[in-house]
């Protein structure tokens, strides 16, 4: 059994449905990317998981379903989204930030020495801990949101499009700490992306979407040397 | 010098309840994003509650606390019922409702109470000579309790919004509702808190100020209280319970010392001070004293 099982997922925004039946899975410390072009179904596919918009199917975590279940009880049965334009909040301290992500916790030390160890991961974040956090460049921001996301220990970590509005090397930062972190706690990601090729690079399989549809699943190197994948999104 | 200070007691009495109605008002509108208009109605309401158990011989501080709880269960309520189902579909639906709320309250009031005056037993010693002397002015027991209750309740505030875990969860809940939801906030009881919190603030005002003036109990005793608290929220920077406090204070003492010192002002035209101060403050400063642009980079 895998850690996320999504079977036959529909829902989207109102009467209009954008989710067609989507299905997919991630295992036990694995990197996922879902790939597709703008309106294909990506990010609602994170709404929908993540428990933000109303939806249909089958999704379960480590064989719960959490399908019925509200954004925060989500995040309590152990899946955090790193939400596109990342959700800072604005006017509180980095600092803040940080222990807002562990709202689902009660272990104080163990909140305390996770902070330790994220400001050692994101020295940056350290440096600015009594700043409020609107004030962070956008790549620091980018690091934040998924070290709040981090800061409720999860199994599953969900980031919708992490390099959006960064600079290439700010980009390249990201993916490289994603793939550490997903070294060093063992933790599942599933990642959507407008990169493929980058994206493709720290996944070990990837779904590809159009309009609310998988029509290409694989290991990343299998999608990478596919025509399809290459012409519509690696450009060469 | 005897009788400024005299206009300067009242002027913080008054302040001190605007302070505290505009710290509820700031306090709704932080997480919901709307002036809570029935924010006064509901004040009068509850001390009505604590009147009424006056006359039943229950003893005032007990007639408080039960007030109070009853304010709390009733923000909350209010929230759950009739503002959650709402505010999603537009602000503007969200206000026309508080403002029924507002008129239903205090028909209700009516309904239950009756429209004559009363009058409300304080907390402290209220008799003629239960003053002290400051500078030849007097300085009533009653007017020190409330200036004493309404900072204690400021600072537990403050305590609570910026030294507790549930107080971080509210600030984070108005600063990013969404994003507080994906952090894990159960973000409808935490705006359900928000909301008896502030109901809570308003009940233990009314309940202390109402007493400083005899048959000051009545059905429209709250609305130009509300005027003046919106108006102080507003000054202050809507978003800033600081800046509500302070503002409401000083709203208090200005009204005070003009409707003392300018005999054109004098009682009648008192009320026209918020509204000149709505004006002003909409157009030199629009986010008010110590209200925050949002500083943000993308």
């Amino acid at each position: 059994m895998s850690l996320l099982e999504i079977t036959d997922l529909r829902g989207g925004y109102g009467p209009s449905m954008v989710l067609h039946g989507i299905s997919l899975t991630v295992n036990e410390g694995e990197i996922v990317v879902v790939l597709g072009a703008n309106g294909a179904g990506k990010t609602t596919t994170m709404r929908a998981i993540a428990g933000l918009i109303s939806r249909k199917g089958a999704i379960s975590l480590d064989g719960l379903s959490i399908i019925g279940m509200n954004p925060d009880k989500v995040v309590g049965a152990g899946i955090s989204l790193v939400p596109q334009g990342r959700g800072t909040f604005a006017k509180l301290s980095v600092e803040d930030n940080l222990l807002v992500g562990a709202a689902k916790r009660r272990d104080r030390a163990g909140i305390k020495e996770d902070l330790e160890r994220w400001y050692e991961v994101f020295p940056r974040l350290a440096e600015r801990k009594k700043q409020p956090a609107g004030t962070l460049s956008g790549g620091e921001q980018q690091m934040l949101a998924i070290a709040r996301a981090l800061m409720n220990r999860p199994r599953l970590l969900l980031c919708d499009e992490p390099s959006l509005g960064l600079a290439p090397i700010v980009v390249r930062e990201v993916f490289s700490l994603l793939t550490r972190i997903n070294a060093e706690q063992t933790m599942a990601m599933l990642i959507v992306e407008q990169n493929a090729e980058l994206a493709l690079e720290i996944a070990s399989r990837a779904y590809l979407l159009e309009v609310g549809n998988v029509v290409s699943e694989g290991t990343a190197a299998s999608l990478r040397n596919s025509d399809a994948v290459r012409r519509a999104y690696l450009g060469y | 010098m005897q009788v400024f200070l005299e206009y300067l007691f009242a002027g913080i009495s008054n302040g001190a309840i605007y302070a505290a109605l505009a710290l509820a008002i700031v306090m709704v509108f932080r997480g919901t994003g709307t002036i809570n208009f029935a924010q006064g109605e509901m004040a009068l309401f509850t001390t009505y509650i604590a009147w009424g158990l006056t006359t039943k011989n229950v003893p005032v501080v007990l007639c408080l606390l039960v007030a109070t709880a009853a304010g709390f269960v009733l923000g909350a309520v209010t929230e759950r019922v009739f503002i959650r189902p709402i505010e999603r579909k537009s602000l503007l639906a969200t206000l026309i409702v508080l403002l029924g709320l507002f008129l239903a309250l205090n028909s209700l009031d009516g309904i239950l109470w009756g429209n004559q005056n009363y009058t409300m037993p304080s907390l402290f010693p209220n008799s003629v000579s239960s003053f002290v002397s400051v500078g030849g002015a007097r300085l009533y027991w009653a007017n020190l309790g409330l200036w004493i209750v309404v900072a204690v309740l400021v600072g537990a505030m403050f305590q609570l919004f910026n030294h507790t875990r549930l107080g971080l969860h509210m600030r984070a809940t108005a600063s990013n509702r969404e994003s507080a939801a994906l952090s894990g906030i159960p973000v409808g009881r935490i705006l359900m808190l928000g909301w008896g919190f502030s109901a809570a603030v308003g009940a233990i005002a009314g309940i202390l100020f109402t007493p400083l003036s005899p048959d000051a109990l009545g059905l429209g005793e709250m609305f130009p209280i509300l005027i003046q608290a919106s108006a102080a929220a507003l000054f202050g920077g809507l978003d800033s319970p600081g800046g509500a406090v302070a503002a409401g204070l000083l709203m208090g003492i200005v009204e005070a010392l003009l409707s003392g010192y300018v005999p054109a002002i004098g009682g009648q035209l008192q009320e026209a001070i918020a509204f000149v101060a709505i004006v002003l403050v909409l157009l030199v400063r629009p986010q008010g004293l110590f209200g925050s642009k949002e500083v943000e980079r993308v």
